[in-house]
């Protein structure tokens, strides 16, 4: 049990859990910022994708005691965002509940690939789950996203 | 054409309208209120419609689809709709969405409504300017005097609208005269998925709100003996370890304490009577049931006579095994109990079988349940069954606190109601031309979906299995001998709805089988399928009406989109398969694939479609994209259940279709004169598979008749 000081989406703040609680139920339980999805709890599934720096990581992996003095960026934390324009324009989502983890992905992607190649979306996003099937208007949105501007 | 009666439109309307009776005696200083002419549609005297959407959503698309059909017949402008979820409630007795249903009845019950409120706008901005109702038309929310060129938003009328007694027979738009219907919209709720703000059941908050997560019983049937929670509540935030009727509840403050105290509970189990159930071994008895003659479903000509005869005849069994939905937000739902009255937020396709099933096992009115749909993360039909939400109304009651519960995804996979398996057993004869002269289908199964309590089997079986044996009875090709039964074979196992339910099986026993014969025969398949559909006729059987030329154009459209007929290389095949889906949707796929003997891999999907008026373009393309990701994950694993137990646990063990297995889709939405809307949610899905399977025979030579191929 330790306080843990985190920042996300540019705010710092404080929280007093157990040292393995899963950053992921800290944002939704703590924080209340529940953009960030609970879909498997093991790594395999992606809904609980977050960004740490430009890099993507699994909510439901890292622990209180691992992000304690980190910084995070959420759902929450995209303003208009290209990728979110593009997820738009080719209206990607169906139920949506795999989004947010969809498009943090694709934000780290394109933070590493300025314009990424079929084969590069489909190793970013592989390690996601989407059961309304949306992968095809995935990959176009992210080829999209890479054409406009950042804000 | 539908028409709305007077008596329709007050029935509609009967309860909570009490903009529309308060309006009979208001005075004018009193004119601009909120309009609530219908249940479905509220507008406030600043003009701003809200359409209240009674299907849920779980990307199927409704919360826009619904929407369009009733702006259309309203002449709204679309970029100011507003929504609402409907709560269940007095005018809230049919929100259940499942079957593909939405559309259809919403296109037929809708659009007379909308139009009778449209004409009491009309009517009111008649009244106001003292002019002819000829005179007037409407554009985009607003009432239209083109002669003085005075324009009155529909806000300004509601006063005077509420007054009107609602006119008779009041037509809907023709088609073809459609600005909103027939036009792609981008979903309405996009812009809060992207953003993080979309609630879903597990985003729902409740003041007061604790978390319980449940430990259920190994096996199906299982009970508990004995537990111990005294560990388990030692762990901080941990509040309380509670048996209720499916297990054993753990109550905390938030997720995690409560999750991470499953294992500190002891439980002693008693395995109960299906501990040695064995999914392999009932598939084996399934199998072994074909030999069993069944109940007669559709029998035509002399099918009997000539398999006795004998001569060129074909066999083949085709095996179908069980599969969970695994949507990815797992079940969870707010229960708030207090006294005699309870609330519920959940994520459930089925409000009120929620509503009715809570209060059943409260022992409370049903009036006193009231039920909040919230945003679907996955449904896909799991979710019409009510077992979630009865949990948490359960630990609510017992703790006295609104309380929501949070299944894991081992709980997801392990406890909920499956697809069930099935055996179909398929016979054909061939005569010396090649013609297929008998056909005979028999699908061996369990019948009994366990989502609601049993009900007796009534004495007319065939009837009893109309909807069970889809796929098997309802083959729209031109055979003078079909003899097809149903053959039941009760199991202990969980099972309940499944996108496009009793259909995959048999369908893609059908299309494959007679793949089989075509190709036995020397005969291309697609030319064998238009053969047979060449009388142009609409046959009735069943309650499913089938019309061979409408299947026809399907087949023509995808040998023209399609490279039928051409070579496609080493190791690739061409593979075609077509449905109509409950009498309604025409669907065909023709699939490219690359195959080998150990691998193979989906290339390219042509689709064509004819599902009736179309009401949203984007959305039919986006459901059958969705349905062949799903259809294709029948090709890549498979539930096993060993010890009564579910072995798999999470999609580490259960592969689910990921973008690198996704083909190329390309749909094409045929132009039809059809006055009906219909599904899209299933039809996509039972053609696929065959088409693939048929695919991968053209490829290898290899016929599978057993899922899944593996990945």
């Amino acid at each position: 049990m330790l306080p843990v000081k985190l920042t996300v989406n540019g705010r710092t703040t404080t929280v007093d859990v157990d040292d393995d609680t899963p950053l992921l139920w800290i944002l939704r339980d703590q924080l209340g910022l529940t953009g960030t999805k609970y879909g498997c709890g093991i790594g395999v599934c992606g809904a609980c994708t977050i960004l740490e720096g430009s890099a993507a990581v699994r909510a439901c992996q890292t622990t209180a005691a691992a992000a304690d003095g980190r910084s995070y960026t959420t759902i929450e934390g995209l303003r208009n965002d290209r990728c979110q324009r593009a997820w738009l324009e080719e209206d990607v989502a169906q139920c949506g509940y795999c989004q947010p983890g969809m498009l943090m992905e694709a934000c780290a992607l394109l933070a590493a690939h300025s314009s990424p190649s079929d084969a590069q979306i489909d190793d970013a996003i592989g390690d996601h789950v989407c059961r309304c099937g949306t992968y095809p208007r995935i990959r176009k949105a992210i080829h999209l996203a890479s054409t406009l501007r950042k804000r | 054409m539908m028409r709305t009666t007077r008596r329709d439109f007050l029935r509609i309307t009967s309860i909570g309208t009490t903009a529309l009776l308060l309006g009979v005696d208001r005075i004018d200083a009193e004119a601009r209120e909120t309009w609530k002419p219908n249940p479905w549609l509220r507008i406030d005297p600043d003009g701003t419609i809200t359409i209240i959407v009674g299907k849920q959503e779980m990307g199927q698309g409704v919360r826009t689809s619904i929407p369009m059909i009733v702006a259309e017949e309203l002449d709204a402008d679309w970029s100011k709709i507003r929504i609402e979820q409907a709560s269940t409630g007095p005018e809230y007795t049919a929100l259940n969405t499942g079957g593909s249903g939405s559309i259809y009845r919403a296109w037929r019950t809708l659009r007379p409504v909308a139009a009778t409120a449209r004409e009491m706008l009309i009517l009111a901005g008649a009244a106001k300017w003292s002019v002819d109702r000829g005179s007037l038309r409407t554009e985009n929310g607003a009432v239209l005097h083109d002669a003085s060129g005075r324009r009155a938003h529909y806000g300004e009328l509601t006063a005077a609208a509420a007054k009107l007694k609602a006119p008779e027979n009041i037509a809907p738009k023709k088609l073809g005269t459609h600005r909103i219907v027939g036009h792609s919209m981008k979903r309405i709720d996009g812009p809060a998925i992207v953003s993080g703000k979309a609630k879903y059941g597990l985003d729902t908050r409740v003041d007061g709100m604790r978390i319980a997560t449940v430990l259920r019983p190994p096996s199906v049937g299982g009970r508990v003996v004995s537990f111990d929670g005294t560990a388990a509540k030692k762990i901080r935030g941990v509040r309380d370890v509670i048996a209720i009727s499916s297990g054993i509840a753990i109550v905390a403050d938030s997720t995690w304490p409560a999750f991470k105290a499953r294992d500190a509970v002891k439980v002693h189990w008693d395995d109960g009577p299906n501990h040695d159930f064995d999914s392999k071994k009932y598939i084996d008895q399934l199998t072994a049931a074909a030999a069993q003659s069944g109940t007669a479903m559709r029998m035509e000509g002399e099918a009997a006579k000539i398999f006795a005869a004998g001569g060129r005849e074909l066999k083949a069994t085709y095996v179908y095994p069980f599969y969970a939905h695994a949507p990815v937000e797992p079940m969870n739902t707010i229960a708030s109990v207090r006294g005699t009255s309870c609330q519920i937020w959940s994520p459930t396709q089925a409000p009120n079988r929620v509503q009715q099933f809570v209060a059943r096992h409260l022992g409370i009115a049903k009036e006193n349940v009231v039920v909040h749909p919230t945003l679907i993360g996955g449904g896909f039909g799991r979710r019409l069954a009510a077992d979630y939400a009865i949990e948490a109304a359960e630990i609510s009651r017992a703790i006295g606190a609104p309380v929501q519960v949070v299944w894991t995804r081992n709980d997801d996979m392990h406890d909920s109601p499956l697809q069930h398996a099935s055996v179909e057993s398929m016979r054909g004869i061939l005569d010396n031309d090649g013609n297929i002269t008998a056909w005979s289908h028999t699908k061996i199964t369990n019948a009994e979906m366990n989502i609601s309590p049993p009900e007796p089997k009534p004495a007319d079986l065939t009837a009893y299995y109309i909807d069970n044996a889809w796929g098997v009875y309802d083959i729209p090709y031109a055979i003078p001998n079909i003899a097809t039964s149903y053959v039941d074979v009760p199991s202990p196992v969980r099972y309940g709805p499944w996108r496009s339910v009793y259909s995959p099986s048999s369908t893609m026993a059908r299309e494959c089988f007679f793949d089989e014969l075509a190709r036995s025969a020397g005969r291309d398949p697609l030319q064998a399928r238009l053969d047979l559909l060449a009388d142009g006729k609409t046959i009735k059987t069943g309650d499913l009406t089938l019309d061979r030329k409408r299947l026809t154009r399907i087949v023509e459209a995808l040998r023209a989109r399609s490279n039928w007929g051409k070579k496609l290389g080493t190791n690739r095949g061409q593979g075609l398969a077509c449905n109509i889906y409950d009498g309604d949707t025409y669907l065909g796929y023709v699939v490219e694939v690359t195959a080998d003997e150990k691998q193979w891999r989906v290339d390219r999907v042509i689709c064509a479609v004819d599902c009736g008026v179309v009401i949203n373009p984007n959305g039919v393309e986006q459901q059958i994209e969705s349905g062949v990701i799903w259809a294709l994950g029948q090709l890549m694993s498979e539930i096993t259940i060993r010890g009564g137990r579910v072995e798999q646990s999470s999609y580490a063990d259960y592969a689910v279709p990921r973008i690198a297995d996704t083909p190329r889709i390309e749909v094409h939405i045929l132009p039809n004169d059809r006055d009906g809307a219909f599904g899209m949610g299933e039809p996509p899905v039972p053609p696929f598979v065959p088409a693939v399977l048929n695919a991968i025979f053209d490829a290898t030579g290899r016929r599978i008749r057993r899922l899944p191929i593996g990945i």
